[in-house]
């Protein structure tokens, strides 16, 4: 006699999944530790004698008005804007995720407040603060992610609270907590497992929100002038509108721009997928 | 609907009290937030290449005037307390009272808000209907390709692009301002140019919140497609208009409903970008330059407007979608 499935996936299925989840993960991460060790051998991104020059073979995307080659731009912005995005992401996951802990945890006042603290955050229009603070020091790299990841968790507590209350009133844990495991254990081999996709869902969107606001924030001229991202080099392009150079300056860091969250958001569609089919329901 | 009413005024009032401590705080940590950096006001307004040998008696009678006389506390008692009484204060810079230069530019966020909730509304229902009614056909997944695409492109990006196209390369409206600098003299024509100055940051606006709609319409018209009445009313051959709007679109509505409250929010907080690119003078450029600026007051002033109305539209939205809710 065959034994039910739980949800969609059998418990094998599960498994190759986060199998290959795991395979791809490392392999991005090869990947991304290739492309930083390249970008350190890049040619140094400095002013030059030929400014605004088209794409050529000297310089293949051309270069901006002081002269800087634009595709050692892009390339040099490219690990500071992807990997801003992902420290970000991670450290509003992470506070997130403790304070829904404390929320599922603590029944009483704290779990409460956090509850009212995250409610308040949702009413106030992030760039609000992030104006209010931008005004009176221009962040830089450590900054942003301290201001960005401390004005987006408040999205990602009310569904980590549902998720780990449902998992903790759970039949498996019960019955495993009545044959004496350790919380520990629990948390590990069975509340772990299934929050994974759910999680993984989560980072992503936290990663679209903070490439818009990285960019967008440099964009506007409020971070540190010495972080290259490429919101700050769609700004550079922006005073060139009227002359035929926007076509080398603008285009390129644009496309870079939506590339890469086309690919987030995609990414983040198959991961909301797969978290609805291992918990049967929607986020 | 006399019925709805005690409920409704119990929501609201409900929602009033959280509201006004989030405001209080607000307004509290931008008065106490400046003034725990180094400096303050007087001392970025004394640095200068000119050196004034001022006196230890008018240095401290200049502050007194500005209001940075006293301890943190106190200065920040004393702020609100004006602010309380209407008095946002004086911005150096455009040598203005803070209330008339802000009273000046919300007109025309507004203008660019309400352009653009109706622009996004019916592009996003008409979109998701026609993707979500047959979801898998050529139509569903050309339309989803199209958003996904639009999805990735962030509004500053998107405004750069509108003003690149059809401001620039191809110049058909116009690509900064709010008005000519003369304005006509015929009412009706002035109403055209101020229409034809909106369009583009009305639809750069839009285009943030209508790829949101999208998806969230599409996946509940998918819902409402498999309920039984629906298969009834195709089984008898209900189709074209009056599937879309009657059927679907009116089932929809409650969903658009719930949204629009944060959405309006949204819309006021992604105006900074859209109004400093297409140098439209609204409340979002007014603050982008006074943080470019340093003038306090006048950010100060702008950040609490701008908080007030979202967080009465918010208020007014929610207590709306509870008394809803609770009627079924």
């Amino acid at each position: 006699m065959r034994l039910p499935r739980r949800g969609r996936g059998g418990a094998e299925e599960m498994r190759f999944r986060f199998s290959s989840g795991a395979c791809f993960s490392a392999a991005a991460l090869a990947a991304g530790a290739v492309f930083l060790a390249l970008v350190m051998f890049l040619p140094p991104y400095v002013t030059g004698p030929d400014t605004l020059s088209p794409p050529g073979r000297e310089h293949w995307l051309g270069t901006n008005d002081i002269g800087q080659d634009v595709l050692t731009g892009l390339l040099r912005a490219a690990p500071t804007t992807v990997g801003l995005a992902l420290i970000i992401a991670a450290s509003a996951l992470l506070i997130g995720f403790l304070l829904a802990a404390i929320a599922a945890g603590l029944r009483g006042l704290a779990g409460g407040l956090v509850l009212r603290i995250a409610d308040v955050m949702e009413i106030i229009p992030s760039i609000l603060i992030l104006l209010l603070f931008a005004a009176w020091v221009k962040p830089d790299a450590w900054g942003l992610v301290l201001l960005i990841a401390l004005t987006t968790w408040h999205d990602d507590v009310r569904p980590l609270r549902a998720i780990l209350l449902r998992e903790l009133s759970r039949e498996n844990v019960a019955l495993a907590r009545l044959m004496g495991a350790s919380w520990p254990y629990l948390l590990v081999r069975h509340v772990a497992p299934a929050l994974w996709p759910t999680l993984a869902a989560i980072y992503v969107q936290n990663a679209v929100q903070a490439v818009m606001r990285v960019t967008g924030l440099s964009f506007l001229g409020l971070v540190d002038p010495r972080l290259l991202t490429w919101g700050g080099m769609i700004q550079d392009a922006v005073d060139y509108l009227h002359e035929p150079a926007w076509v080398w300056l603008l285009l390129p860091p644009a496309f870079c721009l939506s590339a890469f969250l086309f690919v987030l958001l995609g990414i983040g569609r198959r991961l909301e997928e797969s978290a609805a089919g291992v918990r049967g329901q929607t986020l | 609907m006399p019925a709805m009413n005690p409920t409704f005024a119990a929501y609201l009032l409900r929602g009033l009290a959280a509201r006004l401590v989030v405001f209080g705080l607000v307004f509290v940590l931008m008065s106490v937030l400046p003034r725990l950096l180094p400096g303050d006001t007087f001392d970025s307004l004394m640095a200068s290449d000119l050196v004034l040998g001022l006196d230890a008696g008018t240095e401290a009678a200049l502050r007194e005037r500005m209001g940075l006389s006293g301890g943190l506390w106190q200065q920040v008692g004393a702020e609100t307390f004006a602010a309380l009484r209407g008095e946002l204060g004086f911005s150096l810079i455009h040598g203005a009272p803070v209330a008339d230069i802000l009273l000046g530019a919300l007109p025309w966020t507004g203008l660019l808000v309400m352009l653009a909730v109706p622009l996004f509304l019916a592009m996003g229902l008409a979109t998701g209907i026609e993707a979500g009614r047959a979801p898998g056909s050529r139509m569903d997944r050309a339309i989803t390709l199209g958003m996904s695409v639009l999805a990735s492109i962030p509004s500053f990006v998107m405004a750069v692009f509108l003003l690149l196209l059809f401001g620039i390369v191809w110049p058909v409206l116009p690509s900064a301002g709010a008005e000519p600098v003369i304005p006509a003299a015929d009412p009706l024509e002035r109403l055209v140019a101020i229409a034809r100055h909106a369009l583009l940051p009305a639809i750069a606006l839009s285009t943030h919140e209508l790829v949101r709609y999208f998806f969230i319409l599409r996946s509940e018209t998918i819902l409402v497609s498999r309920r039984a009445f629906l298969f009834n009313a195709r089984a008898r051959g209900i189709g074209g208009w009056r599937e879309r709007c009657d059927y679907f679109g009116r089932n929809l509505m409650a969903v658009v409903f719930a949204r629009l409250g944060q959405s309006i929010a949204t819309l006021l907080s992604a105006a900074l970008y859209v109004e400093v690119i297409f140098a439209y003078p609204g409340i979002g450029r007014l603050m982008y330059q006074a943080v470019l600026d340093r003038d306090y007051p006048l950010l100060r002033g702008a950040i609490a407007v701008l908080a007030i109305l979202v967080l009465l539209l918010n208020w007014i939205f929610d207590a709306l979608t509870e008394a809803r809710a609770r009627r079924g």
